[in-house]
């Protein structure tokens, strides 16, 4: 039999291969194929025959050799003949290679999982890297905040405009759309009570205690805490840190503090334009479409919201500042290596932040009613 | 004699900055071609433009016949690129770095994917137990080598190195400029490297180019050692080429 590649003579005891044309990479299929047809019956030997050839290369001559190999596995014997120097030059890696391949030892055999004993472990692992990360958390703040200097008021500054007043036409945008929501699914509901004029004390109390602040946290949370950790994860990878470091500079004092201070302040800011916005967007639609006058409108937020109210949102703001800007300076300054890591720690801090700025409200939530604010 | 990239009247101008004016050059079939140049003279943004990296001004390039148009699929099947700091997927381990240009490029099974890959690794003087390492773990000479044996995966007959001796110890740029050697040799690539390393300049290079004034000077190491420009003169003068040019000259003779 023969193809395009080789042609197999059958002789006494012995199995001519002729090989020929070109054994290069792109016919690899081609050749696997080709070679898979070589079969000798027992006690014959195998002589590949390869005058005829074109080309080789790495791949082909692989093929060829791999041939020999599996027939060697099955007892038989097979040479090759009439390589031309500059093709056996291709086999002969192939073979050099295979001798040092001998020498390396086999990789141990996998032990076989264990389900439970995994789950168990992964539990332990994220308890204990939890702790661990709280304790880095402390302990760079303390490193940061040890010998206090004025060189970071610049840094902070820098930081309040790009996270706070950078920030402000997002925040109010969309604080003032869910002020238009929150009135809009309220009015549906009250209106059934004949109680339309409720609308405002809704609006304007869920706003101010919940819903801005809440807001302006979640999205400084995505638009700085992903900043944050890949700013800082860049600076890990390029070595900056450390060169930070041999320079005496801190890095903490220098790159998370003013993010952590920055941030404190911008929040609390940030917050008080999410309050005016949201309730802006409640007085739209309260007088624009719920006949509600705008002097009504005014006197039934100052009956219905008081100060507390107000205080109640502000003083959540500096929490959720310091959670976002330390979960992600943090997660930015365990970047170590890779591309991939700056990645998957940008993540971790964007969603850990969030996650946890629910959390802390929740907490608040259930703070504020026991305390009867 | 064939000639296997041929660049016409390169012009590269960024702002004001002319880095290439009129630039022409011939790289032969199976010649290692050595490029050298101050800081700025554009060997990186010559080897960017030749890859379509990069968009020229004005000129002509091709590569194996091929026209090279920036951004646009190049021979990718013909060369081999080792960049400078390695360039590894950083996402990807030793193995399957090794494997992605056969993966994309070809439709063989996995098994004859996987033993090709573990065929340049050894090739390229890696132990197996790297295969499953991230390029993070791996030392600056380890780096190179893989990267080697990526650009090395899709048998390529052109082979560009960016500085592959730079950031070795003197032993492991040693084993590399052997490694090239021996893969020049066995495989029958036509190299084109940038180097400041003048020992694999003098060691392993054929020929030479000097890129100097926007343009460029080619020749023999001694046709270049002869030259009379100024840069020239002052690049090779000193102790450390002069040095390094006996000894390859010792190596050659004895």
């Amino acid at each position: 039999m023969s193809n395009a590649y080789l042609s197999v003579e059958g002789q006494p005891g012995k199995l001519l291969v002729r090989v020929r044309n070109d054994w290069i990479f792109d016919n690899v299929l081609a050749l696997e194929e080709a070679t898979a047809t070589v079969l000798p019956e027992a006690g014959q030997e195998v002589t590949f025959q390869c005058a005829g050839l074109q080309d080789i290369d790495i791949a082909g001559a692989w093929v060829l050799y791999d041939c020999s190999g599996r027939l060697s596995s099955m007892g038989i014997k097979s040479e090759f003949t009439g390589f031309k120097a500059a093709h056996f030059k291709f086999l002969q890696h192939i073979i050099d290679a295979a001798a040092i391949r001998e020498y390396e030892q086999p990789p141990e055999q996998a032990e076989r999982p264990n389900r439970l004993r995994e789950a168990v472990e992964d539990i332990g692992r994220v308890t204990s890297s939890n702790i661990e990360d709280l304790g880095e958390i402390a302990r760079v703040i303390l490193d940061g905040v040890r010998r206090p200097s004025l060189i970071i008021i610049g840094e902070t500054i820098k930081q309040i405009y790009q996270t706070g007043v950078q920030a402000i036409p997002v925040v109010m945008v969309i604080t003032f759309l869910i002020g238009i929501v929150t009135a809009h699914q309220a009015s549906g509901q009250l209106e059934k009570f004949g109680a339309i004029v409720l609308v405002v004390d809704l609006v304007s109390i869920s706003i101010t205690r919940e819903m801005g602040v809440l807001l302006a946290a979640i999205m400084v949370a995505g638009r700085s805490g992903s900043a944050f950790a890949a700013a800082l994860g860049v600076m890990k990878l390029n070595e900056e840190v450390d060169a930070m470091r041999v320079l005496g500079l801190n890095p903490n004092q220098m790159l998370v503090i003013p993010r952590v201070l920055g941030l404190m302040i911008a929040l609390p800011v940030l917050t008080i334009f999410a309050d005016i916005a949201g309730i802006a967007g409640g007085a739209l639609i309260a007088i624009g479409t719920l006949g509600i006058g705008g002097m009504q409108f005014i006197e039934r937020v100052a009956y219905s919201t008081d100060l507390a109210d107000f205080y109640v949102g502000l003083v959540k703001a500096p929490v959720f500042a310091l959670l976002i800007a330390t979960i992600a300076t943090l997660r930015g300054m365990q970047v170590k290596s890779s591309a991939e890591e700056l990645g998957l720690k940008t993540t971790m801090a964007v969603v850990q932040s969030i996650f946890m700025i629910i959390v802390a409200d929740a907490f608040f939530a259930t703070l504020f009613t026991r305390m009867g604010i | 004699m064939e000639h296997i990239i041929t660049v016409k009247n390169l012009v590269n101008r960024f702002g004001d900055q002319v880095v290439h004016d009129g630039l022409s050059l011939d790289v032969r079939r199976d010649e290692i071609l050595g490029v050298v140049g101050g800081s700025g003279s554009g060997k990186s943004v010559l080897m960017r433009s030749i890859l379509g990296l990069q968009k020229p001004s004005s000129g002509f390039i091709t590569v194996m016949g091929q026209k090279i148009e920036y951004n646009k699929p190049g021979p990718s099947r013909c060369w081999g690129v080792l960049f400078q700091g390695g360039a590894l997927l950083s996402g990807l381990n030793v193995q399957e770095n090794v494997e992605l240009p056969i993966a994309l490029h070809s439709d063989m099974p996995v098994e004859t994917r996987h033993e090709l890959a573990s065929l340049k690794l050894l090739m390229v003087g890696l132990s197996l137990s790297v295969a499953d390492k991230y390029p993070s773990e791996l030392s600056g000479g380890m780096r190179k080598r893989v990267s080697l044996a990526r650009a090395l995966a899709l048998e390529p007959k052109i082979l560009f190195l960016d500085e592959p001796t730079a950031g070795l110890d003197p032993i492991a740029a040693t084993a590399f400029d052997e490694l090239i050697t021996y893969l020049h040799d066995n495989l029958d690539l036509t190299i084109m490297m940038i180097t400041h390393d003048v020992d694999s300049l003098f060691g392993i290079c054929n020929r030479i180019a000097v890129l100097v004034d926007g343009g460029i000077v080619v020749g023999t190491t001694q046709e270049i050692l002869d030259s009379e420009h100024p840069w020239i003169e002052s690049y090779f003068g000193v102790p450390r080429a002069q040095r390094a040019f006996e000894a390859a000259g010792e190596a050659h003779n004895g």
